[in-house]
């Protein structure tokens, strides 16, 4: 049970307060609601290059991290298709140097043309690094327009390809950030050893005075449903074939949310899942094998990947996850088997609480999503599973016509 | 518009400073939850750190049974993966779904002087997922075709790797300053995975998996009901394997070369690795080390991250690390960058270490880096999990998380005049290397400055 506090200030930025005494620290994470999903399709890319902006310096104070270093505190911040979210930990004697250095960069940036031009050419070394320096890095960039014809999923949170982020300007950049970036379109949350009083005074010292802006209206594209199998078919200088099958699923908030995912956990989620038992040990097909969910905010991905061991026919291994997907459809998994992934669940989230700042963060996402106090109903909501909820899903999804499949050769 | 609208506004707020900082305070010490010792009838020390919010335990069992120990590639990693894959009563698929039922996670990891096995514990199951770890540590039976599957994978996993500039460029850096076969090095052909015998694992499993070769830390919410039920499994007579271990030496081998180039002509980036050998954390100069590590490029603010990254944006991250090993050590500054900007980052890095033999770092910085580091030990010696991380650390060494308390003190002692002395005495061209991994166009960028 996590317990907060919650107000709202009269310019509409939502402020949660959580008491954690077993740490020294405090953490304020502000989440703001615009992620690569509100972007224009020819300028892919902005929110996250804008995220590198926010540490160029505010309308008032020259450096970002200087001041916060010099307190002892740290922070970062990342972005993906729903939302930009930063972070900074203090210790908690210094709380008020992090509301200082936050509230002037949500009052307007310094809006440096060599910020722009020095963060164009960060992005454009990270999009590289985690792109197309490691084997297999590129495989959202086929997989995501394979799966999304209309919906802004379609490209990853980096963005479609390298000369979208040459092509930004300061101009673009200033209208970004007074669309998208204000007290009414946040949510600060402040964790760790503090106290509701003090973060009330410190927010209305702050952030207070920031008026509040108009929002651009979110209006997005809606993914017409898939009616027909889709493969692509690619060649690269990895050493082994791979494959990765998305099936569309709900947003995150739909009632089957909980059981997609425990599906996603009965067939991968520890060593006594059922494809690493079955595709990675007993049928050596696999030398590693994953499903998992997206878990975005709008329609998302339930998503397959596994690198085929050498020698392994594409086919052979394809068919071998079918097999698994069609088991799953058609026979009701054990009670003992949907016990076992609930029980993981219920402790990982134990587990996850242990973090002060992981507590903030997803105090954050579920406020976003309705309300804050549906952290604590989670447990409950994946306890609520039945084994025909299981089977009625996994019969929805599982479909081949839901299905957009990549074949990732070896270049031999 | 709407722009000249807010700075107007700024200007007609009262008691508002936006451009002054707060007051703060600096941390001068740090709270650390103390760590008690206790040991089981035969002698094997147990480390507990008692505290945490939430109702959960972490068990690690660390065996001298790591690389320094092997006598061929691969034997020390294989032996404690294959701790999972069966007992005499229990097959792997068993192990693995007692465990997840439970909710428990373990992890194995060998690494230079010792290899481990950890239990991630919910507090109420605690009982069976240590009855579990037990059967694992003294009963494991090590079979065929587990074992077959562990070395494809393995080998799978480590020809996906060595695709990598970053992997690459690491290998050639250690094998230069430590020497091929040292353990420190530990490098290893991808044929190493063929040769792999079980019987070799078996050996190495009787030999080094044993009660006077073995020491425990337990955190989380640890009581005396955790404690005994530990010494009922783990006390005396509680063992299959007993026989001692013998600890051998590795001789360092350092290359008189000083530079190497690494081709990966299908890469998009080049990946720099400028360092030198060094020495443990028991060094007298290694707490002045730390800072000066950190000045150049230990932390976002740093000097490298700052001109190569933040000045010129030639990168995604730079960064530079000081490894203690138990019995020596290095540091090293590793970055990945584009191709075409590769020899100039290169300058730019020898440029910031010339800098800090010339010049004296300015005071404000100096603070800063101080008041950095105290709040970064703060934020991560929070937890009773953290801190038993740092007393694995600390303990082969001869420390215990006390190291932390006079680490901070010692720290504050650093003054300008001696970093640039630990400068002089350590960063010499003379002594350091130099690794680039890239496509061919970057060879030219394997120079030392005039």
């Amino acid at each position: 049970m996590i317990e907060f506090d919650k107000f709202t200030l009269k310019n509409g930025l939502r402020v949660i307060v959580h008491r954690d005494e077993t740490t020294p620290m405090a953490a304020v994470n502000i989440l703001y609601n615009i992620g690569a999903k509100d972007e224009n399709p020819e300028r892919t890319g902005f929110a996250h290059l804008f995220e590198h902006l926010m540490f160029g310096g505010s309308i008032n104070i020259p450096n970002y991290d200087e001041p916060l270093q010099m307190v002892g505190g740290d922070n970062n911040a990342w972005t993906n298709n729903d939302i930009t979210n930063y972070y900074l930990t203090v210790p908690k004697a210094n709380l008020e140097t992090a509301f200082w250095l936050e509230s002037d960069r949500m009052l307007s940036l310094a809006f440096s043309e060599k910020s722009l031009e020095v963060q164009r050419s960060v992005v454009i070394e990270e999009f590289k690094q985690r792109y197309f320096n490691q084997p297999y890095g590129d495989v959202w960039l086929h997989l995501r327009p394979l799966a999304y014809k209309e919906h802004p999923y379609q490209w990853p949170t980096i963005g479609k390809s390298i000369d979208h982020i040459e092509k930004a300007t300061l101009e673009e950049v200033k209208d970004f950030f007074f669309h998208h970036y204000a007290p009414n379109n946040a949510i600060m949350v402040v964790a760790g050893n503090v106290d509701t009083q003090q973060v009330k005074e410190l927010s209305e010292k702050w952030f207070g005075p920031i008026e509040r802006r108009e929002i651009q209206e979110r209006n997005l594209p809606v993914e017409p449903t898939q009616n027909e199998f889709r493969s692509k078919r690619i060649e690269s200088n990895v050493p082994f074939d791979a494959i990765y099958m998305a099936f569309h699923m709900g947003k995150r908030m739909d009632e089957d949310f909980y059981i997609i995912d425990l599906v996603s956990d009965v067939l991968s989620n520890g060593q006594s899942s059922r494809i690493f038992q079955s595709l990675v040990k007993e049928k050596n097909l696999f030398s590693s094998i994953d499903a998992y969910i997206t878990g975005e905010f709008e329609p998302g991905l339930f998503l397959i990947s596994g690198k085929l061991v050498e020698g392994v026919a594409m086919e052979t291994a394809e068919a071998a996850i079918w097999e698994e997907l069609n088991k799953m459809a058609t026979t009701k998994v054990d009670e003992y088997e949907l016990q076992k992934v609930k029980n993981k669940v219920e402790s990982s989230l134990v587990f996850s609480e242990i973090s002060y700042l992981n507590k903030a963060m997803n105090l954050a996402t579920h406020e976003l999503l309705g309300d804050a106090d549906d952290i604590n109903k989670e447990v409950e909501k994946y306890q609520k599973v039945s084994v025909a909820d299981i089977l009625n899903s996994s019969a929805k999804i599982f479909r081949k016509e839901n299905c957009s499949t990549l074949y990732y050769y070896s270049k031999k | 518009m709407l722009y000249t609208l807010l700075l107007l506004k700024k200007i007609g707020m009262e008691n508002l400073y936006r451009n002054t900082a707060p007051e703060f305070k600096t941390v001068d010490s740090v709270e650390i939850l103390p760590s008690l010792k206790h040991s089981l009838s035969n002698n094997i020390p147990v480390h507990i750190i008692n505290g945490g919010s939430q109702d959960v335990v972490k068990i690690e069992f660390i065996f001298n049974a790591g690389i320094w120990q092997q006598k061929k590639p691969l034997i020390a990693t294989l032996t404690n993966t294959m701790l999972n894959e069966g007992t005499s009563s229990l097959s792997a698929s068993d192990i693995a779904d007692k465990f997840d039922f439970l909710g428990a996670h373990i992890g194995f990891s060998a690494s230079k002087h010792d290899a481990s096995v950890t239990l991630y514990s919910l507090k109420k199951h605690f009982s069976e997922t240590l009855a579990l770890i037990s059967d694992l540590i003294k009963n494991s039976i090590f079979p065929e075709k587990e074992f077959k599957t562990i070395l494809t994978n393995k080998k799978q996993q480590y020809q996906i790797d060595h695709q990598k500039t970053n992997v690459l460029a690491k290998e050639k850096f250690t094998e230069m300053i430590y020497g091929k076969n040292h353990p420190y090095a530990n490098i290893y052909d991808s044929s190493e995975f063929d040769n792999c015998s079980l019987q070799d694992v078996k050996e190495f499993y009787k030999e080094h998996y044993t009660p006077n070769n073995c020491h425990i830390i337990i955190a989380g919410k640890v009581d005396d009901n955790v404690l005994s039920e530990v010494e009922d499994l783990f006390g005396e007579n509680k063992w299959t394997n007993q026989s001692a271990s013998i600890d051998f030496d590795h001789k360092i081998i350092s290359s008189k070369e000083k530079s190497a180039f690494v081709c990966k002509d299908d890469a998009v980036q080049s990946t720099i690795r400028i360092g030198r050998k060094l020495f443990t954390k028991t060094h007298p100069d290694h707490t002045g080390m730390q800072l000066l590590n950190l000045i150049l490029g230990g932390y976002f603010g740093s000097r490298l991250m700052q001109n190569i990254r933040e000045e010129k944006g030639y990168t995604y991250g730079i960064n530079s690390i000081l490894i203690s090993h138990l019995k020596d050590g290095h540091f090293t500054i590793v970055t990945e960058v584009g191709a075409e900007v590769c020899k100039a980052a290169v300058q730019e890095i020898f440029i910031e270490i010339k800098r800090l033999r010339e010049e004296l770092i300015p005071e404000d910085e100096l603070t800063l880096v101080k008041n950095y580091i105290s709040g970064e030990l703060l934020r991560n010696l929070d937890s009773p999990f953290a801190l038993s991380d740092g007393l694995k650390g600390n303990l082969p060494f001869g420390l215990d998380n006390t190291y932390f308390a006079q680490f901070i003190k010692d720290l504050k002692a650093v003054t300008a005049k001696k970093i640039m002395e630990l400068a002089n005495e350590y960063l010499q061209l003379d002594d350091i290397y130099l690794i680039v991994c890239g496509p061919k166009e970057c060879e030219e960028a394997v120079t030392f400055p005039n």
